[in-house]
């Protein structure tokens, strides 16, 4: 695809989610936040939701060789960017999408937090460009690599290469997992209702 | 129109959204917004600070400045359509943050999300929309740090707010 027809697909993409985020309220940060703290689950159900509806689409066309999956090597940076990561949006009370939307609504706070994040991943290069670390994608093996924290590669696709069964098996492994989740939440909220009935 | 008077129910919106991602999925690529804002930090700071961009190794062997870069247009294309949802139910109007430690609160968080995001690779969209669902054994490693990161975050929001 030309870059023009990428920048129209990508443009057309996020108007939508723009659209559906801000009429739904939608928050991620209000997933994880809501439920550590006042235990209500509204967001983190639809979370729930579009993971499931998510592995089973990705890996059922995963199965088939279809798809454009994200490649590069894992390892501790993941755990430690992600936590750094937790703490700052619980504290910006916007993650990535909700800064966004926000700013379109006319958050002032939100575009603050955008402006932040700029200045944060400008403090992040600086610091890159003198320990190298995580390795760059053109330094990435695939293969564990301990002396670099790294793990390789490994998603759906090496697991249907190496191990023969097809990915959507272990999609809907996750998907039952997901599942089983929402449901424990469910029971919890019915529980609830009926206990302050 | 209706779709503009009452809010949507997060679950219909959030299921749209994964039909729309496996789409996207199939033509580019999964949902991802960390990429695009790297790539808008570096044609933010080429703009300010010019040629001396290329003293800086990062942004020449990890995010060349690139205007043609997709996932920048996922994030515009969020802000309009906010913005346009927001217009169109009345719902648009300048707020600001209520007190001096909510600012600081605001710009410690953001910080900590771009210093985070960049040691990662990854942002909170590619953990739940992307890597997640392919199985990616960084999705189950980024959430291990997100849920874990949401829970001090939370306590300490709490701290803070007194409640």
């Amino acid at each position: 695809m030309s870059v023009i027809g990428e920048i129209l697909v990508a443009f057309l993409f996020g108007s939508v989610v723009g659209l559906l985020v801000q009429r739904s309220r939608f928050c991620n940060t209000a997933a994880l936040r809501d439920a550590i703290l006042f235990k209500t689950y509204r967001n983190t159900e639809a979370l729930l939701l579009a993971m499931m509806v998510l592995t089973i689409g990705f890996t059922t066309f995963i199965t088939f060789g279809q798809g454009h999956t994200m490649k590069f090597d894992v390892g501790l940076n993941q755990v430690i960017g992600l936590f750094i990561f937790g703490i700052g949006m619980v504290l910006a009370g916007a993650c990535t999408v909700s800064t966004w939307v926000k700013s379109g609504e006319g958050n002032v706070g939100a575009i603050w937090a955008l402006i932040f994040t700029f200045i944060g991943m400008f403090l992040f290069s600086l610091l890159w460009s003198f320990d190298y670390w995580p390795p760059a994608p053109i330094a990435m093996t695939g293969e564990p690599n301990l002396e670099t924290l790294q793990l390789g590669f490994a998603n759906a696709e090496t697991l249907q290469e190496k191990t023969g069964i097809p990915a959507i098996f272990f999609g809907l492994i996750q998907f039952a997992v997901l599942l089983f989740i929402y449901l424990k939440i469910q029971a919890k909220k019915s529980l609830k209702t009926t206990g302050e009935g | 129109m209706d779709f503009f008077k009452k809010s949507l129910d997060p679950r219909i919106a959030l299921v749209a959204i994964a039909f729309f991602d496996i789409f996207l999925f199939l033509i580019l690529g999964a949902w991802t917004v960390g990429g695009g804002e790297t790539m808008m930090t570096g044609l933010a700071a080429e703009l300010i600070i010019g040629d001396k961009i290329n003293e800086i190794p990062f942004w020449q062997i990890v995010f060349p400045p690139d205007f043609g870069y997709w996932k920048i247009y996922i994030s515009l294309g969020m802000l309009f359509g906010a913005f346009v949802g927001a217009k169109l139910s009345n719902e648009f109007f300048w707020r600001f943050p209520g007190s001096l430690s909510e600012w600081v609160m605001i710009t410690i968080g953001g910080l900590m999300m771009g210093i985070g995001i960049r040691l990662a690779f990854v942002c909170n969209v590619s953990t739940f929309f992307g890597l997640t669902p392919q199985l990616n054994l960084g999705g189950y490693l980024s959430m291990t740090g997100i849920i874990a990161g949401a829970w001090v975050g939370s306590h300490i929001y709490k701290k803070i707010l007194k409640f």
